[in-house]
């Protein structure tokens, strides 16, 4: 089982030179790092209907709410709307929702870089909105503070979210899963990260 | 940039979209509008109610007339990724004629001088209301709107300049 799992219990290695020679220092995200402090004035949006984002004046969450005294299981995908996405990531969460609940877990939440009607949009699309709460990370200031950021201008999709989960105990993350290729789904799926609750 | 007015040249651009295989293409703006009529119609975001229950709607519902009248095309783009776009556009089946593009990174947007920030609505930057009758890469009809709201870019509106 662990050789199957690619599991970053280490920090993240740093991509870029100029990163290396210390001109920009992103907060990166391991097991034992705490999400709130690494990305402290940063909040994401609910998934919404417009209405909804009028009539709560286009609220944000901050990430202390999300994650402060509770059991969560979070995972991060390239983008709503898209196969991968869509068809092979999203779905397991959904249907194992009973299991994760079983285990003590309060909220399961799905995150990407796409503001939140779209990921409101898409959500009930794949009618996984009572199961999941999904969140957008418009600005892509979550993920850029976590460095869980790649470019996918190749796909025309720009800045997004690399295909990640993690499992986070009020603020604590104790498994972080990353995938080499933002088109799988090896590490990240919902089966592996039910194994290390 | 000042916005785009009538007498303006159109500025070249690439925008995208998802071929018949879902996969992501690009496709320049001068190919599609050089030598033609064109309308082209922008929306603040694809899944926000004003865009999906009105604006475009009223182009998808009159297209036969405006092509009856001449236009060759009749182009929605957003500043959304092409992915998005693509699923907004299933989302209204009884659509023929209307091209949803993509100006993901809002370059065009900005060429046009039409961008609009909608940060704290949780959108980003993202372009203005608007509809422009283009004709042979010269602009006819700038109908924008000062923000998201919806008066003068409506497909009723243009017809009348037909």
């Amino acid at each position: 089982m662990a050789s199957a799992m690619v599991n970053r219990g280490g920090c993240r290695i740093m991509k870029s030179v100029s990163a290396a020679l210390g001109t920009r220092f992103y907060a990166k995200i391991a097991t034992g790092t705490d999400i709130v402090s690494a990305a402290p004035s940063v909040s994401l949006q609910k998934a919404r209907t417009w209405d909804e984002g009028l009539a709560s004046k286009f609220s944000t969450t901050p990430l202390r709410d999300i994650f402060k005294d509770k059991k969560v299981v979070i995972f991060g995908l390239p983008g709503a709307y898209t196969g991968v996405c869509s068809n092979k990531h999203v779905p397991p969460y959904k249907e194992n929702i009973d299991k994760f609940k079983a285990k003590g877990i309060d909220s399961v939440i799905c995150v990407a870089i796409n503001d939140p009607y779209t990921m409101n949009a898409w959500a009930e699309k794949l009618q996984a909105k009572d199961a999941i709460e999904f969140y957008g990370d418009f600005d892509g200031s979550f993920h850029k503070s976590l460095d869980l950021v790649t470019d996918l201008s190749g796909a025309l999709l720009g800045t997004r979210s690399e295909r990640w989960s993690a499992y986070v105990v009020d603020g604590k993350v104790k498994a972080l899963n990353v995938e080499e290729a933002p088109s799988d789904v090896k590490v990240s799926g919902a089966d592996t990260i039910l194994g290390q609750i | 940039m000042a916005p785009i007015a009538v007498g303006d040249a159109l500025p070249d651009g690439i925008l995208a979209y998802l071929d018949d295989e879902n996969k992501p293409q690009t496709v320049s703006i001068h190919s599609l509008a050089a030598g033609k009529k064109v309308i082209i119609f922008g929306v603040p975001g694809a899944f926000t109610p004003t865009c999906s229950l009105k604006h475009v709607p009223g182009f998808v519902e009159r297209a036969e007339e405006l092509k009856g009248k001449g236009v060759d095309e009749i182009i929605c783009i957003s500043v959304n990724d092409p992915f998005v776009m693509n699923s907004w556009a299933k989302t209204f089946p009884e659509n023929k004629h209307v091209k949803f593009l993509a100006d993901g990174a809002a370059k065009y947007t900005n060429a046009l001088g039409l961008e609009l920030d909608l940060t704290e609505k949780g959108l980003g930057v993202r372009s203005r209301r608007f509809a422009l009758l283009v004709e042979d890469l010269k602009v006819k009809v700038a109908n924008v709107e000062s923000g998201g709201e919806f008066t003068v870019s409506s497909a009723e509106e243009i017809i009348k300049a037909l």
